[in-house]
């Protein structure tokens, strides 16, 4: 899929859970905040490799901004809807 | 600050936060006969999917309260945006600021488990119309734990009880209730689609510890797969 795909399944899938997998192998776990033009910015789920946070090599733009972090839309080589489950 | 679940949930404005989310809702609804005419509450609405939901998809009469007050903003956004003319109050469920006798249907999507069960199950039974319905989806406890391991879920979630199948149908009884149908929900893995997935509205800060609230509660319903069960409870 081509940049202008990936923006606009973000915008679609904008304050939901996802899972951003990239073309480097890392995986990316959180909630779509806002989509810029090139980026798209998520709130981490939780600081563990498993939830997509902290001590691992994903975390880095903006992390305790508020803003989430952002992953270049260009990087993506896929991306699916988080099942989460709550009580 | 020590955050609980609950205000976990509201921080991260999580809509459909129940077992089941907003497909299990729309299965219970749709067995029950609601139009127009009908006169819905939905107790703990959170951010207020389910009553937008029940708001558009039957134009009834619907209520909606929850005691959280970031939660009972982001509903009110909600329902503001989609235009939907939701009563929305800031309320205790023990205590509810509705009539006797005033609702058709009251609906509880994991809510009742976090109140005093004792004092919340009666006060829904005197809201309700004499032949009104309560539909409930609360975690029940499928078999005997070690205190250790029951302290543990109870302590994180706030539990003021942690009740088996058995306990809930007889504290349903006891209010009143005198048809109560139970069913099991088992959570399915199955892919997602985006009109069933969580929606969240964020708070514009989200502190460190609230990520760490999350991941216990991943591991706290991964570690207990087989010791906390959900229940779809029909009373009437």
């Amino acid at each position: 899929m081509s940049v202008g795909q990936y923006r606009s399944l973000c915008q679609k899938y904008n304050g939901k859970a996802v899972e951003i997998r990239c073309h480097d192998g890392k995986i990316h776990r959180g909630i779509i905040q806002r989509v810029g033009r090139n980026r798209v910015y998520l709130q981490p789920l939780g600081r563990s490799r498993n939830l997509g946070g902290f001590g691992y090599g994903g975390y880095g733009y903006g992390g305790g901004w508020g803003f989430g972090w952002g992953v270049a839309l260009g990087a993506i080589a896929g991306i699916a809807l988080l099942s989460l489950f709550w009580i | 600050m020590n955050y609980t679940y609950l205000d976990c949930l509201a921080l991260f404005g999580v809509g459909g936060a129940h077992p089941g989310g907003l497909q299990l809702t729309k299965e219970i609804v749709s067995e029950e006969k609601i139009n127009e005419q009908t006169a819905l509450l939905e107790i703990g609405c959170g951010t207020g999917q389910t009553a937008a939901y029940l708001a558009q998809q039957f134009g009834s009469t619907v209520s909606a309260v929850d005691s959280n007050n970031i939660m009972v903003d982001k509903a009110r956004q909600r329902f503001s945006s989609l235009d939907l003319p939701i009563d929305i109050k800031l309320g205790d469920t023990e205590n509810l600021p509705f009539p006797d006798a005033n609702f058709d249907i009251v609906l509880s999507e994991s809510v009742l488990a976090f109140t005093n069960v004792f004092s919340t199950i009666p006060e829904l039974k005197r809201v309700l119309k004499p032949n009104g319905i309560l539909l409930a989806v609360e975690t029940v406890l499928e078999q005997p734990i070690p205190n250790a391991e029951r302290d543990n879920i109870v302590d994180f979630y706030r539990f003021p009880q942690l009740l088996t199948e058995d306990e809930w149908l007889a504290a349903f009884k006891k209010a009143g209730f005198q048809r109560i149908d139970s069913t099991k929900y088992q959570a399915s893995l199955e892919q997602i689609d985006e009109q069933h997935a969580s929606d969240f509205s964020l708070s514009e800060y989200i502190d460190d510890e609230l990520l760490e609230i999350l991941e216990t509660h991943e591991e706290i319903t991964k570690q207990n797969i087989d010791k906390l069960g959900f229940r779809v409870f029909r009373c009437s």
